[in-house]
């Protein structure tokens, strides 16, 4: 890949890339497109080696606080160790570990507890660096200037229902979007910089139901949130969902597939609304090759995500953009350099 | 006889509240049951839960609150808190409540097994069939990640923690034959010596 | 030659509120060690009658010549003790009060033993300073017998007239063109549904021609000066660009006016021009030009239009200087803006407005003539839902007050009877949390929205509205919490009872005055139940919702207060204020002038006879300032010299005290 050499002279900006879950284990495409992505805008990537799960907010936390607190924490140590801010992809993640981060960097009584557990793997919380969610990471970080300057080509006006998702602004408290949680715009803005309409639909700031802790235990229940988001998106003309979060991704992605199937008698139709992961979009819009955006299928392997065939909207976008999407699909991953 | 229904409260006590106001959460005594938060609930709207009422019942310590499967309908989305006029933390008042179910034993099942998952592997969704290695490789990634997945020496600083908080206890974690720890005195000891890959495919089935 | 210092020590128990806390018995014993102490007696309550008649016996008996009372707040009842000392034949500035109720047994309940070393610390320290109290003579100044009323809403109008029927002058200043306040934009008044501007309109042209008031609309206060009595009021009368003289209020202007712009008086459901009157019972009756959008056309100015020939473009603002005795205070409220509780959908759905709207759309001289319609299509609603507390009772910073405020129940009600009256078969919901009919014949208002005209209470404060696409209607989501059941309803319209909150300008106004205001924004009174109209500034007071959220009934009799408390002031002729100014040692004083740029009263001249500073002691407020700044320590503060804080201090520092 051809990269660009920043000509300022100041050191690049650095994170610790927190993988989570469900990107590295079941969204894959997600890892690969941030990385390339976040590279391109000259920001480098510190892998946090042997991170485990965040622990998810919504079971985790549920069953046990100090548990919870105690495996946060130890991520963020990793973090810390590597001396760079932590950029999470993933709502939940972003859920847990900023508000442990909050909680371990507030309250010393809490700290110390965690510290004397964490004493025992040879790891302690400092406090030392800060937890970000990659929106905040663009939107703030790099900022919305650079985003627009490092956009080449737009996406010719694709109908996106954007998902914000729960944990990505609540609770305000402990966000940097200043309390705002009713209309946040700051998605929207991202979306339409790369030449998306964000298209408005009833409920757009309702929770997906995956989280929580219900997905895993009451899935039909889940399932009927994301029942109704997709009839809210499909009602407002929407072609694609753009999320930044694997969870919600999940969740409306192999959702669908579930709801057209548990809700068969009570949908009017079948749902088939792609899913993308923000910076699949962004990357294009960058010029970048959709080949290192995960968008082009390269395997046989059956059960796997996507689940909704992303084939029909992203052939029509690639040929705006001068790809073909079969040729694209040919390509093998080893005989591309 | 099925009209005659003797349900009344016959005891109210703040033993459930005074566990959650020990927790910082002191602000559920504030709550002036307005109904904002059901209102605002996504769930509530396709279910039982009724926010509010969870909140009235730990507040008169009605065991019920801990017994009811509504605290687990929760999504944790946070609309409520957001709302609630007198800021009460609705949300993590529901999650405290969570533990104080799961130490009642009132954990669901499928929770139980993603509980074992993350000890068993330090990740809450891990890889557990060779697929996900390929679809990985697919994308031009390590087919396998960075995380405690590569490194055998996090997994266990993962079950460290959770042994050193009791965790595992709490949820009736039974390790799988495990090399590791030598002081495992569990029925499967007696079982042969297992890799960690040999643990990977018990979770795979 | 000193006499022999006599102290007597009087602990009160103030019921249990002290000696529920501290052991009384135990803290005699100790005040009896402390040096000078004559005599040391406790009592259930030292400000009864007989508690006061203890220490004028023993004064009279030659027992005592100082006095301590360890007791509540001086601010509570230093006056009390200070007259019976005054009655007993001692002078009354030889006495001290020790406040071991709020300073000790109230912020150190639960810790005992803490809360009497803090008292024995506070009798301790009063004991040592009112031994080197010096008798002082009050000094009595003159009121001028004018009176400044700001703010000429119901509250202002009400204290306005009150004075003036007591033949003081008095100086009503309105900030808007016309008086009335928010009440000339309410149709009709609960719970006796008389009509707003019936009731208001005759009070209004009252004041206009009342020969002891002297009407200042569309004016500022810009300066306050002086003291209690003596107030000098610079008052700045905005340019209208109209001569008030000469302008018949015949309305050729408005109507040849080219220029439109939102009627706030109808709170944009309107247009007015930039010629205009806020509405056509406006006192007084003169137009007023609207500089920020007039285009100066010339049009108005015309002869064929202002035969009068009263246009002034030129105009410019005027600053009126005014001698002022007293003042009231009855700015208003404004009410609360609904825009950040998004959730609530107003200024982004069109059928979403706010209860002071619905209150012009329901007025016979609003911009519907009394009949209400909504906004998106101009019909009549078949259901309307009022949702109540928007911005009230809402602990969430940045969306809404802590505070009830106390109208919104029963206007909600009052709009909703008015509409049904209309509109018999309209449907009608109220969400509500609580409803607070507190007055009197609120609860029977209450009963009859509910049995005869079917208003159906939902008891559930609103979560979220959404609006129909097509057709404009609004569902309503929340909870029927009696029924512990979700409810989502659409209606035609929404009307947000909003609350009230401070005027944005009262940090401003609390300034000028040097009044404070409550955590709530409001002005503070001097005592929330015994002096509710008195300020902690003498010779300030207020009245009406500039105090704190209340109905008409309750400003006009808060007003009527105000009017009684400033006119006992006017009415003496004089006043004592407590002679603690400084005084410059002649002997000491270099004339160097240090002192004389620092006072803020502009109360030090330099007398270049005698080469050296002297202190105005009508000017001098006591601040201290100048004590301090002089380099050669030539001034002192009566009943603050430096001895008797040094005292003080020494009291507790060599008895290793809490403090």
């Amino acid at each position: 890949m051809h990269k660009n050499l920043s000509h300022e002279e100041i050191t690049p900006p650095e994170y610790s890339f927190y993988l989570g879950c469900v990107i590295p284990n079941r969204y894959p495409f997600v890892e690969q497109a941030t990385r390339n992505v976040l590279n391109e805008l000259g920001v480098r990537l510190k892998d946090m080696q042997g991170a485990s799960c965040c622990p998810a907010p919504g079971v985790f936390r549920s069953f046990d606080i100090p548990t919870w607190l105690a495996i946060g924490a130890r991520n963020i140590a990793i973090a810390e160790e590597n001396n760079a801010d932590l950029v999470t992809m993933c709502n939940g993640c972003y859920g847990t570990l900023i508000d442990v981060d909050h909680q371990l960097k507030t309250d010393e009584k809490k700290r110390t507890f965690v510290n004397n557990h964490l004493v025992k793997i040879d790891k302690k919380f400092k406090g030392s660096i800060k937890v970000k969610h990659l929106a905040e990471v663009l939107y703030m970080d790099l900022g919305m200037d650079k985003i627009r300057d490092s956009v080449t080509r737009l996406l010719g006006g694709l109908k996106c229902a954007v998902h914000y998702g729960c944990h990505l602004t609540k609770p305000s408290a402990i966000r940097p979007w200043g309390g705002e949680t009713e209309d946040p715009r700051f998605f929207d803005e991202l979306v339409e910089v790369i030449g998306c309409e964000s298209t408005d639909y009833k409920d757009k700031h309702m929770c997906c139901g995956a989280g929580g802790g219900v997905r895993s235990a009451i899935k039909e229940v889940s399932l009927d949130f994301t029942r109704h988001k997709l009839e809210m998106m499909r009602e407002a003309g929407a072609e694609c969902i753009v999320v930044m979060c694997p969870f919600c991704m999940l969740q409306l992605d192999l959702g669908q597939i579930e709801v057209n199937s548990i809700f068969k008698d009570e949908i009017s139709a079948p749902f088939a609304i792609p899913v993308f992961y923000y910076t699949q979009l962004l990357g294009l819009a960058m010029g970048m090759h959709p080949n290192d955006l995960g968008l082009v299928k390269h395997h046989n392997l059956k059960g796997v995500p996507p689940f909704v065939d992303q084939e029909p909207i992203l052939s029509r976008i690639f040929k705006e953009l001068g790809y073909d999407y079969k040729q694209l699909q040919k390509q093998s991953v080893k005989t591309e350099s | 006889m099925e009209y005659i229904k003797r349900n009344r409260i016959d005891k109210i006590s703040a033993k459930i509240s005074e566990e959650i106001v020990k927790d910082d959460l002191e602000l559920i005594r504030a709550c002036y049951q307005c109904g904002t938060c059901t209102g605002s609930c996504p769930s509530g709207r396709r279910t039982a839960l009724r926010t509010r009422a969870v909140i009235r019942k730990a507040l008169l310590g009605l065991d019920q609150v801990l017994d009811d499967p509504d605290i687990w309908l929760c999504s944790t989305c946070y609309t409520c808190f957001e709302r609630c006029p007198r800021q009460v933390p609705v949300t993590d008042i529901i999650i405290k409540l969570r533990n104080l179910a799961t130490q009642k034993g009132r954990i669901l099942a499928p929770h139980k097994s993603l509980t074992h998952l993350l000890i068993d592997t330090g990740h809450g969704v891990p890889i557990n069939d060779k697929k996900w290695n390929d679809l990985r490789e697919s994308y031009d990634l390590d087919p396998v990640p960075p995380t405690v997945h590569k490194y055998p020496s996090a997994v266990k600083e993962v079950q460290t923690l959770v042994k050193s908080l009791g965790f595992d206890k709490l949820v009736e974690y039974k390790p799988p034959v495990n090399t590791n720890s030598k002081k495992d005195e569990k029925p499967e000891k007696k079982e042969e010596k297992a890799t960690r890959k040999g643990r990977k495919s018990k979770i795979k089935k | 030659m000193e006499e022999d210092l006599k102290i007597g020590v009087y602990l009160c128990h103030c019921g249990v509120n002290i000696a529920g806390v501290i052991d009384m018995d135990e803290l005699e014993e100790f005040t009896k060690t402390l040096p000078n102490v004559n005599l040391v007696r406790q009592y259930k309550f030292m400000c009864s009658d007989t508690g006061q008649s203890m220490i004028k016996d023993d004064i009279k008996e030659g027992l005592v010549n100082r006095v301590v009372v360890a007791a509540c707040s001086p601010r509570m009842h230093e006056p009390t003790f200070r007259r019976a000392i005054e009655s007993a034949g001692m002078n009354k500035f030889l006495f001290s009060q020790a406040n071991i109720r709020e300073h000790s047994s109230w912020i150190s309940m639960k810790d005992k033993e803490g809360a009497s070393r803090i008292a024995k610390d506070h009798i301790r320290m009063q004991v040592a300073k009112v031994s080197k109290l010096e008798s002082l003579q009050p000094q009595k100044v003159k009121v001028t017998p004018n009176a400044l009323v700001i703010g000429g809403g119901i509250a202002g109008i009400n204290a306005a007239l009150d004075l003036a029927e007591q033949n003081f002058h008095v100086y009503l200043v309105e900030k808007t063109a016309t008086i009335g306040g928010h009440m000339a934009q309410l149709d009709k008044t609960f719970p006796t549904m008389d009509c707003s501007a019936c009731i208001l309109t005759p009070k209004m042209v009252d004041v206009n021609q009342h020969e002891n008031i002297t009407l200042m609309a569309y004016s500022e206060v810009d300066n306050v000066e002086g003291y209690v009595g003596n107030f000098k009021v610079t008052v700045r009368q905005k340019a209208r660009y109209v001569d008030t003289e000469k302008c018949t209020g015949c309305g050729n202007c408005a109507e040849e006016c080219p220029v439109t712009v939102p009627n706030e008086f109808d709170l944009g459901l309107s247009l007015r021009k930039a010629a205009y009157l806020p509405f056509p019972q406006a006192v007084p009756g003169y137009y007023t030009i609207d500089m920020d959008h007039c285009i100066k056309c010339g049009i108005c100015a015309d002869p064929s239009v202002c035969e009068p020939d009263a246009i002034r473009y030129d105009d410019k603002d005027k600053f009126v200087k005014l001698d002022i005795g007293t003042i009231i205070v009855a700015t208003g409220f404004d009410p609360f803006d609904p825009t950040a509780l998004k959730e609530y959908g107003y200024e982004k759905y069109d059928n979403v407005i706010t209860s002071m709207q619905m209150e012009r759309l329901l007025s016979s001289y609003g911009p519907t003539l009394g009949k209400p319609v909504r906004p998106s299509d101009l019909t009549a609603p078949h259901s309307i839902a009022f949702i109540q507390c928007v911005g009230s009772r809402d602990f969430h910073p940045g969306r809404g007050h802590k505070y009830c405020s106390r109208v919104c129940c029963m206007y909600a009600m009052k709009q909703a009877r008015q509409y049904m009256e209309k509109h018999p078969d309209a449907k009608i919901y109220i969400f509500y949390m609580d409803i607070r009919a507190f007055g009197k014949g609120y609860e029977e208002f209450y009963e009859i929205a509910s049995r005869e005209y079917g208003i159906m209470f939902i008891r559930g404060r609103l979560s979220e509205v959404y609006e129909d696409p097509k057709d404009k209607g609004i569902w309503l989501r929340g909870e029927d919490t009696l029924l512990q059941v979700p409810v989502e309803i659409k209606v035609d319209m929404v009307v947000l009872s909003v609350g009230i909150e401070a005027r944005d300008d009262s940090d401003k106004i609390a300034s000028l005055l040097s009044i404070q205001k409550t955590e709530d924004g409001f002005f503070m009174e001097a005592h929330p139940k015994l002096r509710p109209v008195d300020t902690l500034t003498d010779g300030i007071f207020i009245a009406g919702v500039s105090q704190g959220p209340k109905d008409i009934p309750d400003a006009v009799a808060q007003a009527k207060g105000a009017a009684s408390s400033a006119a006992a002031l006017m009415a003496k002729g004089e006043v004592e204020i407590e002679p603690y100014f400084a005084v410059i040692d002649e002997a000491i004083c270099t004339g160097c002038k240090a002192c004389n740029s620092m006072c803020p009263f502009g109360a030090i001249t330099f007398d270049k006879i005698s080469g050296i500073s002297v202190i105005n002691p009508a000017k001098c407020k006591g601040c201290g300032t100048c004590v301090a700044a002089c380099p050669f320590g030539a001034i002192a503060q009566n009943h603050f010299k430096e001895e008797q804080l040094d005292v003080i201090i020494r009291s507790v520092l060599k008895e290793g005290g809490v403090y």
